[in-house]
């Protein structure tokens, strides 16, 4: 074998080297990278904030690359471990908990100071272990009733109005034996979408010390609710998820939708008149259920050092900026978290906005902790089970319990 | 030991007499090495620790803690039955749906090219497409599936999403649609490579066509179909997608898993990384010991080593 085969083998290995190695290190100081994985509304108006940012800072380059927030969230735990990956993440605050415990996400205390934090409502500041990990450009997430005004002119305030109007708007339109209209339609399957009927018979989730509290007595009752709605009222479709109910209601067949503002856009688009309200109060209880909600905002990775840091730290300050929260408001009617955006006419003329606020007056935050992603998993399957006919309400309750109390020791052990 | 040390002193000596070929050869074990023996290798070390999400970053070997766990879980147990009635009901209907249609489609037909081109089709779609597809087809109100069985059938509407076995079927279903066209193409080519000498002989010495199909068709198809059907029974053991996909990550109520989509929701939704990656080996283990036996079995490959 000549010498020139092994240079050419030589330089092969060493390009094989180079190319599994490249972008391992890190970037250039100037050069930013963010994951997000908000929807695409939300990408064109980012789009368009960073353009700007870019033109007034000439040596910045930003860029942003999306992943579906599961996605997101695995392949930003595995790059920020390997002492890669963006040096921003954008996504719910119930992300934090686990970047947390994973020490993949930077404290930003010390690149806040007390005077610019105090232009933020609570909420935007996401905090754990007296550390604050990140800083939210919106509130959100949060479920409402969402009603097509031509079917349903007034939208029930209570349980009781629902099932008497129920009644009236679910119709076999053709007669042919088949439902063709229904009352009301959402993904009830899912836990999520649960919860708000949890919070409306007294119960939750978790108590304060993050031990689940799914085995009472009002979650025995809000499954029997929605059983009854189901079964008893068949004011609701017999399957539903996400996209049937989804379809349901852009094509009215569907009265009301129970949904969260990142469907709005989608509603208007199919030409429906819709409006939005609280979901309506529980007769039984009197009590208002309670959605879940949860700011969404910028993370620091933990691998972010030195001059590039600084950087970092005024592309986040800009992107929750009041300026750059207003102009997502005016696209997405997403609620701002500087207090002066709030008090902008822009938005205390939104009614979309203003009727959310509503809702989350009665909503209740989303724990950041890891056991809530355990908690939700857990009740899967004893929730589902109810439909399924195989568990009876009081035994999913138990299920659930069972299960989350099994979960969370898992992640732990 | 001695057997190992043989090994290499062997390997040594070809090393000298044939350094160009070992060279030539280099490149391509490099890469596997990087994409293939290091994810194995560290999936292994892995597997012996409690990488967690509270032990993600002071992570320690703890022996074979997460195989006890494995094995001492009910769930594996449930979930293992649940992959074997998987793989083995769709390689069932693969092989019999696909070397059906190869014995047709190797006749004189009319339209042969544009039969052969529309069954290859389920194959050539994305199969994540497909998946998506065949779940909007099960949905309940609107789905094609339920339109079709109470026009045409006066069947009422299958709850096919939302109860466990309904979950299952439709699985099921999407798999065997997804994976006959790859059996057929390979039995068709099969077909095509028997001699027509044998058929004639078969003919003069009175053979019928069953004699013909039991005696030579099957036969010779048998070197060709027992590797396809390995690959087959790996692939449909670990076959994330269309389970994932058609039942939403394991709905209802995490009824319609199989290993491998088990395994992904311990990583990916538990962290349970040290876990995940025991969990695996056994997959892996198991995998390894089906496709020995079967091909030792059934003599497979005998032509071919």
């Amino acid at each position: 074998m000549g010498k020139t085969t092994l240079i050419m083998l030589s330089l092969f290995a060493v390009f094989t080297v180079l190319m599994f190695t490249r972008g391992m290190g890190h970037r250039n100081a100037k050069d930013i990278v963010i994951w997000t994985q908000d929807f695409t509304p939300g990408r064109v108006v980012l789009d368009s904030v960073l353009q700007d940012y870019q033109a007034s800072h000439p040596n910045i380059k930003v860029s942003e690359l999306y992943y579906e927030t599961e996605e997101l969230r695995s392949n930003f735990i595995v790059a920020a471990l390997g002492g890669s990956g963006p040096d921003i993440v954008y996504g719910p605050s119930d992300q934090v908990g686990p970047f947390d415990v994973m020490r993949i996400i930077l404290p930003m205390e010390d690149y806040f100071s007390p005077e610019e934090r105090s232009h933020y409502i609570k909420d935007a500041l996401v905090w754990r272990r007296n550390h604050l990990f990140q800083v939210a450009d919106r509130i959100g997430n949060e479920l409402t009733l969402v009603y097509n005004k031509k079917l349903v002119p007034v939208p029930p305030r209570n349980t009781d109005e629902l099932i008497k109007m129920g009644k009236k708007l679910t119709k076999d339109l053709n007669g042919d034996g088949r439902i063709d209209q229904y009352a009301l339609a959402w993904n009830y399957i899912e836990p999520y979408f649960f919860v708000p009927f949890l919070g409306g018979f007294g119960g939750w989730v978790m108590d304060a010390h993050n031990n689940p509290t799914l085995d009472t007595p009002a979650t025995v009752e809000a499954c029997q609710f929605i059983l009854d709605l189901r079964n008893k009222y068949k004011i609701i479709p017999l399957e539903s998820d996400y996209d049937m109910a989804d379809a349901l209601f852009k094509q009215g067949h569907a009265a009301m939708i129970i949904n969260g503002p990142w469907s709005w856009d989608g509603y208007k688009k199919a030409g429906i008149d819709f409006d939005i309200t609280r979901i309506p109060r529980i007769s039984q209880t009197g009590l208002w259920p309670t959605p879940m909600y949860s700011p969404k905002g910028y993370s620091i990775n933990i691998n972010v050092k030195g001059e590039k840091l600084k950087q970092v730290v005024a592309l986040i300050k800009y992107l929750t900026s009041t300026r750059v929260e207003l102009r997502f408001s005016a696209t997405l009617s997403t609620i701002p978290t500087q207090i002066a955006a709030r008090e902008n006419p822009a938005i205390k003329n939104n009614h979309l906005i203003q009727q959310s606020m509503y809702q989350l007056e009665v909503s209740r935050p989303m724990s950041i902790e890891p056991v809530m992603r355990a908690i939700w998993d857990a009740m899967r399957p004893g929730y589902q089970s109810l439909f399924a006919g195989t568990l009876t309400p009081k035994q999913a309750a138990k299920q659930m319990q069972q299960d989350a109390v099994q979960k969370i020791r898992e992640m732990k052990e | 030991m001695a057997a190992i040390v043989t090994t290499v002193q062997d390997y040594l000596s070809d090393l000298k007499k044939n350094r160009l070929a070992y060279y030539y050869i280099t490149p391509a074990f490099l890469v596997m090495g990087f994409v293939i023996l290091y994810p194995f290798l560290y999936n292994i070390v892995l597997s012996l620790t409690n990488m967690n999400l509270t032990h993600f970053r002071n992570w320690r070997i703890i022996g074979l803690e997460q195989y006890v766990r494995v094995f001492s879980s009910p769930d594996f147990y449930s979930i293992l039955l649940k992959t074997i009635i998987w793989t083995v009901v769709n390689v069932f209907f693969h092989v019999t749906i696909g070397v059906s249609l190869a014995l047709l489609l190797n006749r004189p037909l009319w339209g042969r090219s544009i039969f052969r081109t529309l069954l290859i089709l389920p194959w050539a779609v994305p199969q994540y497409i497909t998946a998506l597809t065949w779940r909007g087809m099960f949905q309940y109100r609107y789905g094609a599936i339920n339109l079709i069985l109470v026009k045409y059938f006066g069947i009422h509407q299958i709850q096919w999403l939302s109860t466990p076995l309904g979950a299952f079927s439709a699985a099921l279903i999407t798999n065997i649609w997804l994976g006959f066209p790859f059996m057929m193409v390979i039995a068709l080519g099969g077909l095509q490579s028997i001699p027509q000498e044998l058929y004639e002989a078969a003919e003069v010495d009175g053979a019928g066509r069953w004699q013909q199909l039991r005696n030579i068709t099957l036969p010779l198809l048998k070197p060709i179909m027992i590797p396809a059907i390995s690959l087959g029974i790996i692939w449909t053991f670990n076959n994330f997608n269309v389970i994932w996909l058609v039942s939403n990550g394991g709905q209802p109520a995490d009824s319609t898993h199989i290993l491998v989509s088990y395994v992904y929701k311990a990583v990916f939704n538990y962290y349970r990384y040290g876990y995940a990656a025991a969990l695996s080996m056994v997959i892996f283990g198991i995998l390894l010991i089906i496709s020995v036996r079967f091909i030792k079995q059934t003599k497979g490959t005998k032509g071919a080593y």
